[in-house]
């Protein structure tokens, strides 16, 4: 497969996402511009600005239509996805490290930072899919993560719960209905989490960490099914559907290397299979950490955006929708 | 100048008239299978005539998009992207180098780590061979057995190391009949006749000439040049001074071919090299 290199950005990537169609990736990198790219052929559909900081995190709804993002400026903006026009900007008291909206897309998360006289929350705001509704300004749930500062958050299935994941590396599980914890559980042993995507279905999700392991969690009862060790802290982690694989991405950050051994390069994107938990292959490229891995909805290619301010788009070719283990084939032969 | 209106330059009407003949109107045939053949001529800059001709096969591929998604490929472009034209800009996108992606059950990252293996399996082999004195038969080398000098290897004739221990002293005294010393061509049952040196490549001295009253500033390429000519020839050894680097005045010539050799032998017996006449004879087998 050849790769779509994309260098839009002048600084490091810290989110790239799908849209629900795939023809779009969203990224959002530490130099305050949004850009949108078509998936198909890496050209550039716009830039989004007005934020005044670098930023963390970006969302879309499922009908391509309104575009969340929040960053180090302390807000969280809504955009028009077609034009690029700034909708809604909510101010918080310190920086925005995480959107996210709801399967519908009725529901917008975010979460804020811990910082001197702000307390690490999660605020939720009912959004009309509309351009031209009026967006509320008061949120309609708000948590406050006493424990540990949460450094992710997401929606489970039918928007029942949200699951955060912090930076102790526990998971939480807060009921929607009135934002009380359900349930914990400690799910990578004292290192943060660094990101938190769903399955398609949303009643499990995936989880990585600086502990250099990649987990897959149930939402209901917060229950590890799988564990993908690697051998470098993890930033980002997703599933692919239409073969069961998932993707791992990370890399020893150059700030750390100095501290901790000087291992070079591990700057790949790792395929693990989701059920046998069995490392499977690699896709070299990155020549810093991947921030971010994303992998299109149809499960037809992926997408990584770098510390090195790089997004690569890949789209797969035959050997890997092939792959196929001997006892699923054997499996396949008695159906 | 008398250009008079109406008459115009003869060379412009040349042109004219060539270029009209020249370039008839592109043919478009048919084929049979489907495809096109387009015939068009083109004068190029340096005035040549082409012909070219071009067989086009024209191929509809119909795809079925989401209509959603079809819908945004016509979107404006907004932003730091307003105005551009269709189609990805080089500045901000391009197409990387392929990369070969084949899932495989039991990955192996890296070829460093694969070789860490390959040592690992090395040393866990060479863990488990033993190593034992041919003396002794302790778990040392040979080489360090503390028993070297006083006691012979195992498996010959009186040198165990009981018997050793206990009469040592008068089996090693000058002059006693039955000594254990064995000279080494006659160990092993006197079977073996000794190793010569040079190994197994014993030189064929049947193709090998000596020459003598070689110049003493002769080198072994001009021997070489001068002999080749009569045959393959495998090796030239010219004596040479270890002091001063010249030739002492003789060399060896082998051929591969003792017929060859032979020749060269009977041609350059007297023949002048320098300020020198040549002595050319057959080597003689040393002893």
């Amino acid at each position: 497969m050849r790769p779509i290199l994309i260098s839009g950005h002048e600084r490091s990537l810290t989110q790239v996402k799908y849209n629900k169609d795939g023809d779009i990736i969203f990224s959002v990198s530490k130099d305050h511009v949004i850009c949108a790219w078509f998936s198909a052929n890496g050209e550039r559909l716009g830039t989004y600005h007005g934020h005044q900081g670098a930023l963390w995190s970006v969302d879309v709804d499922p009908t391509t239509t309104l575009l969340a993002s929040g960053g180090a400026d302390d807000t969280m903006r809504l955009w028009d996805v077609k034009t690029g026009k700034l909708l809604k900007t909510w101010e918080f008291h310190s920086s925005i490290k995480r959107v996210e909206f709801n399967e519908d897309g009725t529901r917008l998360l975010g979460v804020t930072e811990k910082r001197q006289g702000a307390v690490s929350s999660i605020v939720v705001y009912d959004i009309t899919v509309d351009v031209d509704a009026k967006q509320p300004d008061e949120h309609s749930l708000r948590i406050v993560c006493q424990e540990s500062k949460a450094t992710v958050a997401g929606f489970s299935y039918l928007s029942k719960f949200i699951i955060s994941g912090h930076e102790d590396g526990t998971v939480t599980q807060w009921s929607m209905k009135d934002g009380l914890e359900e349930l914990g559980a400690t799910v990578h042993e004292n290192e943060p989490i660094t990101d938190l995507q769903w399955s398609q279905d949303r009643t499990y999700f995936i989880t990585s960490s600086k502990d250099k392991t990649a987990k897959l969690i149930t939402a209901h009862d917060l229950e590890v099914l799988k564990t993908y060790p690697t051998d470098t802290p993890l930033n980002s982690a997703c599933m692919t559907p239409k073969k069961d694989y998932v993707i791992l991405g990370g890399g020893q950050a150059a700030a750390d290397v100095t501290r901790t051994s000087a291992r070079q390069g591990k700057f790949e994107a790792r395929f693990f299979h989701k059920i046998f938990e069995e490392e499977i292959g690699r896709v070299r490229g990155h020549f810093g950490p991947l921030n971010y891995v994303a992998v299109h909805p149809h499960g037809t290619g992926y997408c990584s955006g770098g510390e090195d301010g790089y997004i690569r788009v890949h789209h797969f070719d035959k050997p890997y929708f092939d792959f196929t283990y001997e006892v699923e084939r054997e499996q396949a032969a008695k159906i | 100048m008398s250009l008079t209106a109406g008459r115009t330059d003869w060379a412009a009407e040349a042109e004219d008239e060539d270029l009209a003949t020249a370039l008839p109107a592109p043919q478009i045939t048919k084929n049979k299978d489907g495809s096109e053949t387009i015939v068009t001529f083109v004068i190029r800059d340096d005035g040549q005539k082409v012909k070219q001709t071009r067989r086009i096969k024209k191929t509809v591929i119909r795809e079925k998009v989401n209509p959603r998604v079809a819908e945004r490929r016509q979107w404006a472009k907004f932003g730091a992207e307003a105005g551009r034209p269709l189609g990805p800009q080089t500045d901000t996108t391009s197409v990387g180098e392929n990369i070969v992606f084949r899932p495989q059950a039991g990955f192996k990252p890296g070829g460093a780590e694969k070789e860490n293996e390959s040592a690992k399996t090395q040393k866990d082999a060479l863990k488990n061979v033993s190593i034992k004195c041919r003396i002794c038969s302790g778990d040392h080398f040979t080489t360090k057995c503390p028993f070297k000098d006083t006691m012979a290897p195992e498996g010959e004739p009186g040198t165990t190391p009981g018997d050793l221990g206990l009469e040592d002293a008068p089996a090693g005294g000058l002059g006693t009949s039955g000594s254990s010393y064995v000279p080494p061509h006659l160990r092993k049952g006197g079977a073996g006749t000794g190793e010569r040196m040079g190994g197994k490549y014993e030189r064929d001295d049947l193709a090998t000439l000596r020459v003598t009253n070689v110049s003493e500033f002769a080198e072994e390429n001009d021997l070489r040049e001068m002999f080749e000519r009569f045959g393959r020839v495998t090796r030239v050894f010219l004596a040479k001074d270890r002091e001063t680097g010249r030739a002492k005045g003789f060399a060896f010539v082998s051929f591969l071919d003792r017929a060859d050799a032979a020749r060269a032998c009977e041609k350059m017996d007297g023949y002048g090299f320098g300020h020198l006449i040549l002595k050319v004879e057959f080597a003689k087998k040393s002893t």
